[in-house]
């Protein structure tokens, strides 16, 4: 009996250690590869499929190159493309593709994968991208045109998108559902070697990329050799593997950890222009904000400057429309603005019967102006919320906070009439998010503000499918937009900018980060030093 | 004793039933969808209710189950909806890392636990004594999480001896066991100490006593192998804590795992993940016991009797 125990003790103990050592990599892979940390919001996604995923993570773009990417200042560069155009008509397109790509597979990249990869996406939830194609027509091995249903000046803007990474019509094929899992193949500057999801990816470089853009300074095969993308829920837990040289970049870094990340040496902080918008959703469907003079009250509220000093060091933008400030369809009437203006919030409450009690809240016919603020959790929704609450407090608007994760809150949205005000955020960088938060026909997810309205949504069908050119689009935006904020069906708080940081003593950054993202036309240039 | 085994198997089967549905509804039951979690900006609501309906999510709960519960007959788990693997595979690859981390706390606070509380309990009443059970209070009450940031900034960014996160080195498993096992170590201690207090008051320690036998030998001979009894049952019920115990500091430590599929599926309401997680947790819950009754019944006659 003793014998036998020994005998287990011994054959679990060497089970042990053979897990453990499993587990363990080479020294020397590791003194060759840069390990970065995907942003939080990436962790989870859970394929590298650009035509089936709807949640891809920062690798994607370094496996995928697309045909065109975009620069901060909005401008388009070809990738896959080297040129393009449009009819004066706008029903169609047509691409020059560039010659001599192949796929990570040694498949030829040429017209006939455009031919069979945007047929692909119907029936997908990335469909709309594609929806305004009606047929592709190959004019040459290297030329293709698009011919439209309707105009669709956003073409260019989708074909940026990291949805529109092309992958390898052969490993597409034959991995199926598996495609983006076990596998992915695309042109891009790094091969996938291994992904496991919640984890971490692991690329290996492309040593026949030929397909770089004009932002890279660096035109051949990326200058690091293997890059691990390391995925990490905890934002503490990235910025102590930054501060003992566990990683070498995070690829996110939150506003509140930059005090602590300026005082660490040999840490750099590289800050660009951000894509998202802290708002306040006012439900347009419920008392007392049916009241339009309630819901300018709640928008002139907010003191935009107050948030941006005292809860984020003055690092971002006050935001004052609904766009980022980017965008030429943010640029609107400055006398729509919504800027905090306490004297015309109180007015205007004034002005709707409601009158200030002794308590500091307002009241009318025995009703208080008392309403529920919903958040969700995490820190830096809680700090805002809490200091909104302030604000509103000081015209007369009381309000009892409640804090739900990401998913729950979304149910309640759809319930429609359970929420009053409630402070969000998005991220996207082009004006139509003006449709998927306040058309009609998505009333309580994701309109959660419940705008139905005749004249918003002609402006929206306008804007939407009845733009030609760029120009044309921007304008009709813009007029929506305005529309939008002479409403009042939301207000704006705050505008954050992306920080990444990294290790001086570890990696060589070039001089100018391209793009609205860090993404793969910046990655090529990095070196490990 | 194949008796007493099959009879508490058989037990087992309703206890699976009412877990299995328990964890079923409230998953259902709680406020989100994972389809919201697939719909891209631009969807239709129309290509929503599609997704929906892809799924089987639009049919009434008890069919869901009905459905769920049929395939789980057959070994099957289902696929996930947001992270589009079968449930099995996904399991598969992050169960053993639970399991190494797992079994590694629970040696660990066995082992520091057992002479801790042994230690205490010889000298009790002494400064030893207070100053073991002190540190040992301390230990229960400070949460995991909390812990694994204070272990982190000690062992890691401080003196650099362990990495802070990750799962790529022998060496990032010590800080988080350390961190799971040290809340183990406060119970172990704790039933040990009382334990062995309480042997030692009984007649045959005083016989042994009286016959001069050496105090260490008495101690870890007789009083020690005898307390180790309660210290079985304690451990038994802890195989299944193993699993779910770290889930929170697989989270802090970035480490792969059941916990942290577990809570990356929970943020997403991947329905099937979520079950399959749950279950395997229930079922390590439910083997644990099984294990610490045998293990009983093997040591203790008596509960033989009693059952067989």
């Amino acid at each position: 009996m003793r014998y036998t125990a020994k005998a287990m003790l011994l054959s679990g103990s060497a089970l042990l250690s053979a897990g453990l050592l499993s587990l363990a990599p080479g020294s020397t892979a590791m003194a060759q590869e840069a390990i970065f940390v995907m942003p939080v919001r990436d962790v989870g996604a859970p394929s590298y499929n650009p035509i089936l995923g709807t949640r891809l993570n920062a690798a994607t773009t370094l496996i995928f190159d697309r045909m065109v990417i975009q620069d901060a200042d909005q401008s388009f560069h070809g990738q896959l493309a080297t040129s393009w155009e449009t009819s004066a008509d706008g029903l169609s397109w047509t691409f020059k593709l560039r010659p001599n790509v192949k796929f990570h597979d040694g498949e030829p990249f040429n017209a006939a994968t455009i031919v069979w990869w945007l047929p692909k996406f119907l029936g997908t939830e990335n469909a709309f991208m594609t929806d305004a194609i009606d047929k592709v027509d190959v004019i040459d091995n290297l030329t293709v045109k698009f011919t439209m249903k309707n105009p669709d000046p956003n073409m260019l803007f989708n074909m940026a998108s990291s949805f529109m990474g092309i992958p390898s019509p052969k490993s597409f094929d034959q991995l199926g559902d598996k495609f983006g899992v076990t596998g992915a193949v695309g042109t891009g500057p790094f091969k996938l070697e291994s992904f496991v999801v919640g984890q971490q990816t692991v690329l290996v470089r492309n040593d026949a990329y030929n397909s770089a853009s004009d932002l890279s300074v660096n035109q051949g095969p990326a200058k690091l050799k293997k890059i691990t993308l390391r995925e990490i829920a905890e934002d503490s837990t990235a910025f102590l593997e930054l501060k003992t040289g566990g990683v070498d970049m995070l690829l996110s870094v939150p506003t509140d950890f930059l005090p602590r990340l300026s005082t660490e040496k040999g840490t750099k902080v590289v800050t660009l222009r951000g894509t998202e918008v802290y708002y306040v959703v006012i439900n347009t469907s419920v008392e007392p904000f049916t009241d339009i003079k309630v819901r300018e009250a709640t928008g002139f509220a907010i003191n935009q400057k107050e948030i941006l000093a005292s809860l984020f060091g003055g690092v971002g933008e006050e935001a004052h429309t609904f766009l980022i400030s980017g965008l030429a369809e943010a640029k609107v009437d400055p006398k729509l603005l919504i800027a905090y203006d306490p004297a015309r919030s109180r007015k205007a409450l004034d002005e709707a019967g409601w009158v200030m009690g002794s308590d500091g809240v307002r009241a009318k016919a025995g009703t208080r102006l008392q309403v529920k603020l919903w958040t969700q959790s995490g820190t830096e929704f809680k700090r805002i919320t809490e200091v909104v609450q302030a604000q509103l407090k000081a015209v007369g608007i009381g309000t009892d906070i409640t804090a739900f994760d990401a998913a729950t809150i979304t149910a309640q949205y759809r319930k429609k009439t359970e929420h009053q005000l409630a402070v969000r955020v998005y991220s996207w960088a082009n004006a139509d998010i003006l449709d998927w938060f306040f058309a009609g026909k998505r009333a309580g997810h994701p309109n959660h503000s419940m705008w139905v309205n005749a004249t918003s949504e002609a402006l929206n069908e306008k804007a939407m499918k009845g733009s030609r050119t760029w120009d044309e689009r921007v304008a009709n935006f813009r007029a929506y937009h305005e529309n939008l904020l002479s409403q009042f069906v939301f207000a704006p708080i705050y505008q954050p900018v992306q920080n990444f940081a990294y290790s001086q003593a570890r990696i060589t950054m070039p001089a100018t980060v391209r793009g609205t993202r860090l993404q793969s036309q910046t990655i090529v240039d990095i070196e490990k030093k | 004793m194949v008796n007493f085994l099959i009879k508490r198997l058989v037990l087992l089967i309703p206890v699976f039933l009412v877990v299995s549905a328990i964890i079923f509804m409230i998953i259902h039951l709680v406020p989100g969808d994972p389809i919201d979690n697939i719909v891209q900006i631009g969807s239709t609501p129309q290509q929503k209710a599609a997704l929906t309906a892809k799924y089987g999510l639009d049919k009434p709960l008890i069919v869901q189950y009905a459905i769920w519960l049929g395939k789980l007959m057959t070994g099957d788990l289902g696929e996930a909806i947001i992270l589009r693997q079968p449930v099995s595979s996904l399991i598969a690859q992050n169960l053993p890392h639970s399991l190494i981390l797992g079994s590694l706390a629970l040696v660990f606070s066995t082992v520091v636990g057992i002479a801790t509380g042994a230690l205490a309990a010889i000298c009790r009443d002494s400064w030893v004594d207070r100053w073991v059970m002190a540190v040992i209070l301390l230990g229960s009450t400070v949460p995991s999480f909390w812990l694994g940031l204070l272990m982190i900034l000690v062992f890691a960014v401080h003196l650099g001896w362990f990495p802070v996160s990750g799962a790529r080195s022998w060496s990032a498993l010590v800080l988080p066991v350390l961190t799971i096992g040290l809340g183990g170590v406060a119970l172990v201690a704790r039933v040990t100490r009382v334990a062995m207090m309480d042997i030692s008051r009984r007649d045959f320690v005083m016989m042994l006593h009286a016959k001069g036998v050496p105090p260490w030998r008495i101690n870890l001979q007789h009083i020690l192998r005898h307390a180790l009894l309660p210290v079985v049952t304690i451990l038994s019920l802890r195989i299944g804590w193993i699993l779910g115990g770290a889930v929170t500091i697989e989270y802090v430590f970035a480490r792969p795992g059941l916990g942290s599929l577990l809570i990356t599926s929970l943020n997403q309401r991947d329905y099937p993940v979520v079950q399959g997680c749950l279950l395997m947790l229930a079922i390590a819950v439910m083997l644990g016991t099984l294990l610490g009754d045998v293990v009983q019944a093997l040591i203790d006659p008596r509960v033989r009797e009693r059952t067989g």
